[in-house]
């Protein structure tokens, strides 16, 4: 994985605890390596995205927030978004976006420069 | 008699009537030929509560009601019986206190060498239990047979037809004789009978005294009816079950009209819930009328659907068209708006009359961060501004 301005990682399959720890480390990791301004995770490859799997959303964008880089949840589809609020999953503080475009400009625009691109893809 | 009769070197006499003596089940009696009464035995007194003293010697007539003595029946009898050598009849007959049972009389001429008729043989049997079963029987037949509607059929073990009714044959097209003896899965699809439905009919039927169902069931000429279906064992008195009793009954129009219904409804919930384009990236979703559960929730379902499809960046809601704002509704709204903002769409409230905005603030309702305007020209406006500033040129106005 190499670095940029902004990070795209794509959540696949199926989030258990021992990846999960993996991805928080990573993600994390990954972020203070290559100073990226924003990140943008796409939970849209995810099988499951249930109260447990959103929490774990929250607390990567509190935790990449604590390194002082925005982050966006985008790829939340009907389905999942409708099954979230009737859960009550509390993320009104996460920004979402409908696909990674969407939520690369949102990332843009909540900076003060808006100079930065993808210059990875990081497939998880 | 005794020509060809075995073995028995003792008194013949005493085997005899200790055999007779033995049997309490039947009225075995020697009548001579004149038709009265030679012999008698316990089971004869079993029977007519008559004596041997009280009856030996008596005519046999005395056991006739007194319609059949006034038609002279014990004698026509004797008669038939002299004549053809055996004479077979069921009737009533009186006992000596007056009661009536339904009696099997079997008459048998005995003759001696010079072919003449010396007396008869009388076999009596109560059978007032049996008929009364037969005629039991033959009332629930009637009953069965009168069902046109229903299909009331019963099966064995082996989910071998064992009876028919006729509204079998009007719901299934086949007659009593194509069906009896062939198994039951004729009538089930191919994908029932490979399944083994039947098997786990019978079972649950035996585990919990019946079991209802409904399912694709195939007539005779190859159409299907959608049959609703009340399996019960039928159980011997060992508890054994022995076979299966079966209720059919055809509701292919009822489920067609429940489809229709359901059809129309879902039409309506379409209608009532639509979503316009009116800009690129803005939706407006016009709220007309009372917002219910089901409602609301289609509401979420088409709006999510129509965002993700025409990646549409703020939504409109306008309620100018609903009658009043309560908290369940505030609740559908702000539901609404949030499973919108977690697919990254901004949500606007419009139409809010100054009624609705006093009786909302009383009730506590509480919009968050919900942009909200009174008319939907300020709401477009402000949609469009916030769809330029989502795109990276603009002024900084955030969701």
């Amino acid at each position: 994985m190499r670095m940029g301005h902004d990070l795209l990682v794509t959540l696949q399959g199926d989030l258990d605890d021992v990846r999960v720890e993996s991805v928080e480390r990573l993600v994390t990791s990954e972020v203070a390596r290559t100073h990226a301004r924003g990140a943008l995770i796409d939970v849209s490859g995810l099988d499951v995205v249930d109260s447990f799997v959103a929490q774990i959303l929250v607390r990567l964008v509190r935790m990449v927030g604590l390194l002082g880089t925005d982050m966006a949840i985008v790829g939340i589809r009907p389905a999942v978004a409708i099954t979230l609020v009737e859960l009550g999953v509390n993320m009104q503080d996460v920004t979402t976006a409908l696909d990674a475009q969407q939520g690369m400009a949102r990332l843009r625009r909540m900076r003060a420069d808006s100079t930065a691109g993808i210059d990875h893809d990081h497939h998880y | 008699m005794a020509d060809d009769t075995v073995v028995i070197t003792e008194d013949l006499d005493s085997y005899y009537l200790q055999m007779m003596d033995s049997i309490t089940d039947y009225a075995v009696i020697r009548l001579d030929s004149a038709g009265t009464v030679r012999s008698w035995h316990a089971g004869a007194q079993r029977l007519t509560q008559y004596t041997a003293t009280e009856i030996i010697g008596r005519p046999v007539a005395l056991f006739s009601t007194m319609a059949d003595v006034a038609t002279g029946l014990a004698e026509a009898n004797l008669r038939a019986a002299a004549l053809s050598g055996r004479q077979e009849t069921e009737g009533w007959r009186l006992r000596k206190d007056g009661t009536q049972f339904w009696a099997s009389v079997v008459l048998t001429a005995v003759r001696n060498r010079a072919e003449q008729v010396v007396g008869f043989g009388m076999v009596v049997r109560d059978l007032t239990a049996l008929r009364e079963q037969s005629l039991t029987l033959r009332g629930l037949e009637q009953l069965v047979n009168s069902i046109a509607d229903f299909e009331v059929i019963r099966f064995d073990c082996d989910g071998l037809v064992r009876s028919w009714n006729p509204g079998a044959q009007k719901l299934t097209g086949y007659a009593s004789e194509e069906v009896i003896g062939h198994h039951i899965s004729m009538f089930y699809t191919e994908d029932d009978a490979r399944s083994d439905l039947l098997d786990r009919e019978m079972a649950s039927a035996d585990r919990d005294g019946s079991v209802e169902a409904e399912g694709w069931r195939i007539r005779k000429d190859g159409t299907r009816f959608w049959a609703n279906i009340v399996l019960s064992p039928i159980r011997d008195d060992h508890h054994n079950v022995v076979g299966y009793v079966k209720v059919a009954r055809d509701l292919t129009e009822r489920r067609e009209q429940d489809q229709l219904v359901q059809q129309q409804r879902d039409e309506i919930l379409e209608l009532s819930t639509p979503v316009i384009q009116v800009w690129d990236k803005v939706l407006i979703l016009p709220l007309i009328g009372t917002l219910n559960s089901a409602r609301a929730a289609r509401l979420t379902e088409s709006l999510l659907q129509r965002i993700a499809a025409d990646q549409a960046e703020v939504v409109i809601l306008d309620i100018s068209g609903v009658p009043g704002i309560d908290s369940g509704v505030a609740q559908h709204l702000l539901e609404t708006a949030e499973a919108a903002r977690l697919m990254g769409t901004a949500s606007i409230l419009s139409g809010v009359r100054p009624d609705t905005a006093q009786s909302m603030v009383h009730l506590g309702i509480e919009l968050g961060d919900l942009h909200s305007r009174a008319s939907l020209k300020d709401a477009l406006q402000l949609a469009l501004r916030l769809v330029e500033a989502r795109s990276g040129s603009g002024d900084g106005v955030r969701a």
